[in-house]
């Protein structure tokens, strides 16, 4: 099962405009923390903002759709967003949280819930979202990127940042540049090349745009909360779906790509262990 | 005919301390001797050339049950010693923090004495309100200072942040909530104090001291101490048994070369004209004194900006002049002094609360049946683990380091 344990599989569309404007796909994120804030069932979240619009993410507490969609958007570098939850559920006060995290942070995270290491603050967390991933940056590769390999002057002259159609995206003056995503290689960070999970697969809900058409995000519901959480949210108007089976290129993809990431990682954390390399322990 | 009851350890307290009392042959206590047998913490010793910000990450390790007070009195000697004085915002938040924790303590103390004198039926009801107010204050020090034990977000120079304006509100909610529940149980601890006490026949004036008291702040601290007026001997030079002096393992500190009384009652009876003394009025002050930390509490969060600033900007190299942190803890005045140049620490010595009052509370059993010793060590809520400072080394004959050594 490449994709792990989950409900529903849908491609799904925020329905709110504002969201729309700034979001990376389809803005699933955004709408579910949006919902879930004007719900009560989070005070708050945290989540990885860019606040210097330098493309640097800062861990970043929302308590208001406003900052949340001030915070929208997909990061392409590492984000310490866990180093926030304290802050949330301490100075912040919040006693519901949310968080925004990767397949690396959502196993960290749940293995937080499973031991009492974390007083009062994993408890706190009510709805977990989950982004695909396949490999994160450093800062210092995404300058690469735009200086040495797509001739930028610097990086901040990029105004978005993607990652589709088998390329890594930079806009400029609404023109864009795309570098092959094999050139990307070898420059992200070391630990992201022995990850088995693409699709954040212990999730309350996890998304991401691959399967569905642009502008549109796969969603795979996983656990009950999440499940609800994301068709409260549809009945309510704020996300429209439809069914994977209507949309190209489908659910066939992710799970290339997730079985892909998990067989030549599978590959290399043979390797390293071959060597006597240490390995986080994979569930 | 003079004969000895020693009770080894005295329990219900956190650490371990022997009580030696000489009694006569009606079971009088002639002489009463109690020490701490606990070993050594060191870990004053342990900070010395490390950088300023170790201390209160250290010395809050000093104690599991007031850790608070060690953490705000090892920030505010670091914070005089490098010359900072902190925005207005983070002594409110470390006021709050304090008043909460102390009342917390206070809950707990309770909880330890419960036995003595909650009755069977009313126990559960003692216990359960034990739990509801300790929760309802130690969730106001987690979200302020980051943990309920071993706080993260007390800072040198203030605070790691300021609260957000909804948890100031939540707080301020929460505690108000708390406020009837806070007045029942000082009610309902005073009521079972004074009933068992008439019950089990312990004397009105047991463990009445005239001891000067030692008290800073109502709830708080400040950032001075007459150092002129303070000495120590060493266990041996105190206990006039020789054997009680070896195996003692606090030194003894004195304000104007006689052992002092520090506490809830001490400062009750400086700072709010509480009249009472002995046992009985200890357990009263101890509850009283709950809803003045609940008091200056509330004042403390509703008097803080959330949007200021909560830390200052400092130079961590230090002023080379000794700083103070000289804290109101639930168990007495818990003094913290530091010295910083280049940007290390060249000095650090803590003289916690129990260390205070173990030279006075031995004394304090004079005069009275034996059997009543251990409700005159319970009455001052002693916490031994952070009061070490000697330590033994011969298992042997239980003689101590060479005395320079032991000054830690």
């Amino acid at each position: 099962m490449p994709l792990g344990t989950y409900k529903e599989a849908l491609s799904a569309r925020s329905t709110d405009s504002k969201i729309l404007d700034v979001s990376q796909d389809g803005g699933i994120v955004s709408a579910l923390l949006c919902y879930a804030l004007d719900e009560g069932i989070i005070e708050g979240a945290v989540v990885a903002g860019t606040p210097d619009e330098d493309w640097r993410p800062i861990p970043t507490v929302v308590t208001s759709a406003d900052e949340v969609i001030a915070a929208a958007g997909t990061k392409y570098s590492m984000s310490p967003t866990l180093s926030a939850l304290k802050e949330a559920t301490r100075q912040y006060g919040l006693e519901k949280v949310g968080v925004v995290a990767t397949p690396c942070q959502t196993q960290g995270l749940r293995k937080a819930q499973a031991y009492p290491f974390t007083r009062f603050v994993v408890d706190k967390i009510k709805l977990l979202i989950g982004i695909y991933c396949m490999e994160n940056f450093p800062m210092a590769s995404l300058d690469t990127f735009a200086t040495a390999k797509l001739g930028f002057d610097s990086l901040t002259d990029a105004t978005k940042m993607d990652i589709g159609k088998g390329k890594f995206w930079l806009t400029k003056d609404g023109e864009d540049s795309g570098l092959a995503i094999k050139e990307t290689h070898g420059y992200e960070q070391a630990g992201c090349n022995i990850c088995m999970d693409y699709v954040a697969e212990w999730a309350d809900v996890s998304t991401g745009s691959v399967g569905s058409p642009d502008g549109w995000s796969t969603v795979l519901t996983r656990t009950d909360d999440g499940d609800s959480i994301f068709k409260a949210a549809v009945d309510a108007g704020l996300i429209e779906t439809k069914p994977m089976d209507d949309v190209k290129p489908g659910l066939p993809l992710l799970e290339k790509l997730a079985k892909g990431k998990k067989d030549k990682n599978g590959k290399e954390r043979e390797n390293r262990a071959k060597l006597g390399l240490p390995l986080p322990v994979e569930y | 005919m003079k004969d000895r009851v020693v009770i080894s350890p005295t329990t219900r307290q956190e650490g371990h301390a022997e009580l030696v009392m000489e009694v006569d042959d009606e079971g009088i206590v002639t002489k009463g001797m109690y020490f701490s047998i606990t070993p050594v913490r060191g870990l004053e010793k342990m900070v010395l050339s490390k950088a300023p910000e170790t201390a209160p990450v250290l010395c809050q390790r000093i104690c599991g049950v007031c850790p608070i007070p060690h953490t705000l009195a090892s920030a505010e000697a670091i914070d005089q010693a490098l010359g900072i004085e902190i925005p207005k915002a983070a002594r409110l938040l470390r006021e709050a923090t304090l008043a909460a924790h102390n009342i917390n303590s206070a809950a707990i103390h309770h909880f330890l004495v419960a036995p003595d004198f909650v009755p069977e039926e009313l126990f559960a009801t003692a216990v359960d309100s034990v739990s509801n107010i300790r929760k309802n204050v130690q969730y106001v020090v987690d979200m302020i200072a980051g943990e309920g034990i071993h706080p993260s977000d007390i800072r040198v120079g203030g605070m790691a942040r300021n609260i957000t304006p909804f948890t100031k509100e939540r707080l301020i909610e929460r505690m108000t909530a708390l406020k009837s529940d806070l007045e029942a149980h000082i009610e309902l601890i005073k009521n079972c104090v004074a009933e068992s006490a008439e019950k089990m026949g312990i004397p009105k004036d047991l463990g009445v001291v005239n001891q000067p008291l030692l008290a800073v702040h109502p709830t708080y601290g400040v950032n001075e101490f007459d150092m002129d007026a303070f000495s120590e001997v060493l266990p041996e030079a105190w206990y006039d048994d020789p054997e009680v002096g070896k195996r003692g393992c606090s030194v003894i500190p004195l304000i104007n070369g006689t052992n002092v009384e520090t506490g809830p009652r001490a400062r009750m009876e400086k700072f709010q004209g509480f009249k009472d003394k002995g046992v009985i009025a200890q357990h009263v002050a101890r509850a009283d004194e709950m809803l003045k930390n609940y008091d200056a509490c509330l004042e403390a969060l509703d008097a803080i900006d959330p949007a200021a600033s909560a830390r200052a900007d400092y130079d961590p190299r230090g002023t080379g002049e000794l700083g103070f942190g000289i804290i109101e803890g639930p168990r007495g005045t818990n003094a913290h002094m530091a010295k910083v140049e280049d940007g290390k620490i060249k000095f650090y010595s803590a003289i916690v609360p129990t260390t205070w009052n173990i030279p006075t509370m031995g004394p304090a059993t004079e005069g009275f049946h034996h059997e009543f010793g251990p409700h005159v060590i319970r009455a001052y809520d002693p916490c031994l683990s952070c009061a070490t400072h000697v330590m033994v080394v011969d298992d042997e004959d239980k003689s101590i380091l060479k005395n320079e050594m032991v000054r830690i």
